[in-house]
């Protein structure tokens, strides 16, 4: 036996409908979990349910278009929110990672209720997966980190929760997405506080831009390289931005400039994962691109941690 | 079959309920203090492993004694799960010289059950601070790593089994086969 995705959409499309008498909102990244989620939420309370994605300033390039045009695809009544300034001035001198965290999981709450008031909804639907609450911890569980529709959530929350994701890892996930039909299936995860978290330390618009365009470069090379069938597509990529300032020289100039590392895992569910064998010749790529193009960077780091003894993010 | 897993605050005591699920069992994850009486009808049990460092702070680990003393069926422990096995039945465990984190590789020494169509030596993935490092009575170390000495040991007689690594982790090789095997034992002693 193994996970049947056809069975699973039909029982939790009736767990949706018993759980959510009422109107609902979801909280709507465009990730592979929370669309799904919206889609099987959508399917059992149709105009009952209201999608909401906000672009929290903290969203790779080119995010916030493609999510609006992916629900508009999948039918989905839903919302766009523009909160960048919010976001940034909640985090503004914050460095733990654990409050970055809390800061913003609370941050959207606050946004959801809001929404949900002005719909009359009662209940919010969250793609939460396992290892979001496994990792957020609880009783005798370690936390990890916060997941912020996990442990981010205020305790005087009114919304109810409805979680029809909660005990099923990426790979099912993913299962489940193609027998919907939904676009962003093989989708590489993207975390919820988006590229706060890949920003270590402080984080500013500058900074976020910064490791936002050094992302979408690692994407892109990375993308490419594997439909050449160089390598097999990792099963995540990206770029972090490092609170490491370093020497280098360019056109017989010292600058003193930025390091970001390079993170490409591969891994099935997201509890365990081995760093990606990149090529040379493609982090080569990613490298010159990088220090080049993205003024402000001089120097490139890969990363060649597992999980554990590492987790997949940096904070 | 009737398998439940005891949760004893594992990263990965889910992915073991999701292991034994897909190898169609009847599984559910249940607090490590639920009252043996609810464990009628249940054919084996995991113990799963856990945040708790067994040595230092044996309260976490809840009812695990009496379900070794008194549940009739087949037991797997892992890592804490393992440690606490260990512990409980009049060995020791402390912690590691060399804790192990992520890769690893194992090698059997001792064929066994559930073992069985593996080979010699395979990749592994770990995750722990404490080991076990005196066996109890009556038990014999079937497998080792480079870095620690009881890596799997079972029961002579009674079908208590205890590993180190973790077979539910999608990274550690012949992971489901270890289930698979386990399920074996089950089967057999119902």
């Amino acid at each position: 036996m193994s996970f049947d995705p056809k069975a699973f959409i039909a029982e939790q499309v009736d767990a949706i409908r018993i759980a959510a008498p009422g109107k609902a909102i979801i909280a709507c990244s465009g990730g592979v979990d929370s669309t799904t989620a919206a889609v099987l939420a959508s399917r059992a309370l149709g105009e009952r349910l209201l999608a909401v994605y906000v672009d929290t300033g903290l969203m790779r390039k080119g995010e916030t278009d493609d999510v609006a045009r992916t629900l508009k695809e999948l039918r989905v009544n839903h919302r766009i929110l523009h909160a960048a300034d919010e976001f940034f001035a909640a985090l503004r001198g914050v460095t733990d990672p654990e409050k970055k965290r809390t800061i913003i999981g609370n941050k959207f709450i606050e946004l959801f209720e809001r929404e949900a008031q002005a719909f009359d909804a009662d209940y919010l639907v969250q793609g939460t997966i396992a290892p979001d609450w496994i990792e957020s911890g609880g009783q005798l569980r370690d936390r990890i980190k916060t997941h912020h529709n996990v442990a981010g959530l205020p305790e005087n929350m009114k919304l109810k929760l409805v979680e029809p994701l909660r005990d099923v890892y990426k790979d099912e996930v993913r299962a489940v997405a193609r027998a919907l039909d939904v676009r962003v299936a093989e989708r590489q995860p993207f975390p919820g506080p988006g590229l706060a978290v890949r920003v270590v330390g402080d984080v500013t618009p500058e900074k976020v831009d910064l490791v936002r365009a050094a992302s979408a470069i690692v994407e892109q090379e990375i993308e490419t390289a594997a439909q050449e069938g160089r390598f097999p597509r990792p099963w995540q990529y990206f770029a972090v931005l490092l609170p490491v300032q370093t020497v280098g020289v360019h056109g017989d100039v010292r600058v003193y400039g930025h390091t970001v590392a390079v993170r490409a895992v591969d891994s099935v569910d997201g509890m365990s994962a081995t760093y990606s064998k990149v090529p040379h010749e493609v982090l080569d790529r990613i490298s010159t691109r990088i220090t080049n193009e993205v003024h402000g960077i001089n120097r490139v780091v890969f990363d060649v941690s597992n999980k554990p003894p590492a987790t997949i993010e940096w904070e | 079959m009737r398998v439940y897993v005891v949760d004893n605050g594992g990263q990965w005591t889910h992915r073991e309920w999701r292991v034994l699920k897909y190898l169609g069992v009847d599984t559910k994850i249940v607090p490590n203090d639920s009252p043996v009486s609810e464990l009628k009808g249940v054919d084996a049990l995991v113990l799963s492993g856990g945040a708790p460092r067994v040595g230092i702070d044996p309260e976490k680990m809840g009812k695990n004694g009496e379900y070794i003393d008194s549940f009739d069926g087949p037991i797997l422990g892992i890592c804490a799960g393992h440690q606490f096995m260990a512990t409980h039945l009049g060995g020791a465990a402390a912690p590691a010289k060399v804790p192990e984190f992520g890769k690893s590789f194992v090698q059997i020494h001792q064929p066994d059950i559930l073992f069985q169509g593996l080979p010699d030596r395979f990749e592994v993935w770990e995750s722990h601070n404490d080991e076990v490092t005196v066996l109890p009575k009556g038990f014999v170390a079937l497998a080792s790593s480079p870095n620690c000495d009881v890596q799997a040991m079972r029961h002579r007689d009674r079908p208590l089994f205890g590993l180190q690594f973790h077979p539910e982790v999608e990274h550690t090789q012949f992971g489901s086969d270890i289930f698979r095997n386990f399920l074996t034992v089950c089967e057999e002693s119902t």
